[in-house]
């Protein structure tokens, strides 16, 4: 009953939102906006985000009763600020288990997009299991592609952890191997030596990261 | 009934039961529940592809306590072809419905797998891909049942759906031997008008029993055909 009594609510009011966003599109004052997000909180429905300014933004969805999350979402919440989380549509939902960062950088490298690739390299902070990616890279054949751009985030991110000898040992490309795109028909003017090295093309320039050095 | 949270429970714990990673399709009102359009079901609907995978699943549950519930099926479908398993927990009032390709009448056809694109994973080896809303409207408006009109009220309402998809779905239905697939969908669509519940664009129903008048006309046409092949004979 008391689902059905906010269905109609979280369906018009579905999406980020901030509260001023929920005052105009109901047309209620921002007592009544508090205490309708404060309900529906209680009822599930409403997860809470942060702005780098510290205001408080709202994702309102049917889907946040579960407490499955996407691969996005978790992807975004690996981000250091908004300029790198990416507003994708996203049907892959995980139950019962946490995403790890080595899932995340996979699934970004199989998106095929320059935004997840400058976003992925974040992830390289985060990467604790570096067997588990070996695994992981190897299924989906992007075994050179992580320890290539691994040497990116290297030279642009700060407090990114060494890679292990054996991942890099395992990685190194043989001499019949060719090149590898992250993303097809892309190279990079900038880190030729790195593709050299991994026989990789990398899709990004020192232009396209000069943002991330700042950080 | 058995609401979005233990749902939830429920699946994470036979994702890890299971002993490898399954795919199975969603229908009915647990795909509108993992959609956000619904609170709680009665059954919980799954599709499977091959009988090996709904064989495994029906194991697993009644590793964790399930039985199978022959009479129900009976008293439910009768002795219709195509009945789905039912399990249920001795002291749970949901159960499972566990359908092989076909539901009933209806055909879980590849066009309806492609468009199942949300998917969920649920402890690790369980894997459920969430059936489109417009093939959701499709299966729920051949049943028959008064208590799936509000679920159809819901799928009309709450989503923008695409009337093309559900027309050419309508009529692979029909070609795959669900007769009732147009028929079904544009008496319940033209019920719920006539009612004044939902707004469906004129063009559809127009296209909706243009179709019927076709399927009808092919039907007239073999049916002429066989007589007078027999005649012959």
């Amino acid at each position: 009953m008391r689902y059905e009594k906010y269905e109609h609510i979280v369906q018009a009011i579905e999406g980020t939102r901030t509260i001023d966003d929920i005052q105009e599109k109901l047309k209620i004052n921002r007592a009544k906006a508090i205490y309708l997000l404060h309900r529906l909180r209680r009822l599930g429905y409403i997860r809470t985000k942060y702005l780098p300014n510290k205001k408080r933004v709202y994702s309102v969805s049917p889907l946040n009763k579960q407490k499955g999350i996407s691969y996005l979402e978790a992807f975004n919440n690996n981000m250091p600020n908004a300029g790198f989380r990416i507003s994708d549509k996203e049907d892959y939902f995980v139950h019962g288990k946490t995403i790890k960062a080595e899932d995340l950088l996979v699934y970004a490298l199989k998106k095929g997009t320059i935004r997840y690739v400058i976003s992925s390299l974040f992830l390289f902070r985060k990467i604790e299991d570096w067997p588990y990616l070996y695994r992981l890279s190897k299924k989906e054949n992007l075994t050179r592609q992580i320890s290539a751009l691994y040497e990116v985030a290297r030279l642009f991110i700060k407090k990114v952890r060494k890679m292990p000898k054996r991942f890099r040992r395992l990685t190194i490309p043989k001499k019949e191997d060719k090149y590898l795109f992250v993303i097809k028909g892309f190279s990079s003017d900038d880190f030729k030596d790195t593709e050299k090295k991994w026989k990789v093309y990398i899709p990004l320039n020192r232009a396209d990261l000069e943002e991330i050095r700042l950080l | 009934m058995i609401n979005i949270n233990t749902q939830e429970a429920l699946f994470n714990q036979i994702g890890n039961a299971l002993p490898k990673k399954i795919v199975v399709y969603s229908i009915g009102g647990t795909a509108m529940m993992l959609r956000g359009l619904k609170g709680e079901t009665l059954d919980i609907d799954l599709v499977f592809d091959k009988e090996s995978d709904r064989e495994l699943f029906i194991k697993t549950l009644v590793s964790l306590g399930f039985k199978k519930d022959e009479k129900r099926v009976i008293e439910t479908y009768g002795l219709k072809k195509n009945a789905p398993a039912m399990l249920r927990l001795e002291s749970g009032d949901f159960i499972f419905d566990l359908f092989l390709n076909k539901i009933i009448i209806s055909v879980f056809s590849d066009g309806m797998k492609k468009r199942a694109a949300q998917t969920h994973e649920f402890g690790g080896n369980l894997v459920i891909r969430v059936a489109d809303p417009s093939d959701i409207l499709i299966m729920k408006s051949v049943t028959g049942r008064a208590k799936d009109n509000e679920d159809i009220i819901s799928v009309i309402n709450n989503n923008k759906l695409n009337w093309d998809i559900i027309l050419e779905e309508a009529k692979e239905q029909v070609k795959l031997g669900n007769e009732h697939a147009i028929l079904g969908l544009g008496e319940k669509l033209e019920k719920l008008i006539n009612q004044k519940i939902i707004f469906i664009p004129k063009p559809v129903t127009d296209a909706l029993w243009n179709l019927f008048k076709e399927q009808v006309k092919n039907k007239s046409k073999k049916s002429k055909e066989k007589t007078f092949e027999k005649k012959k004979r």
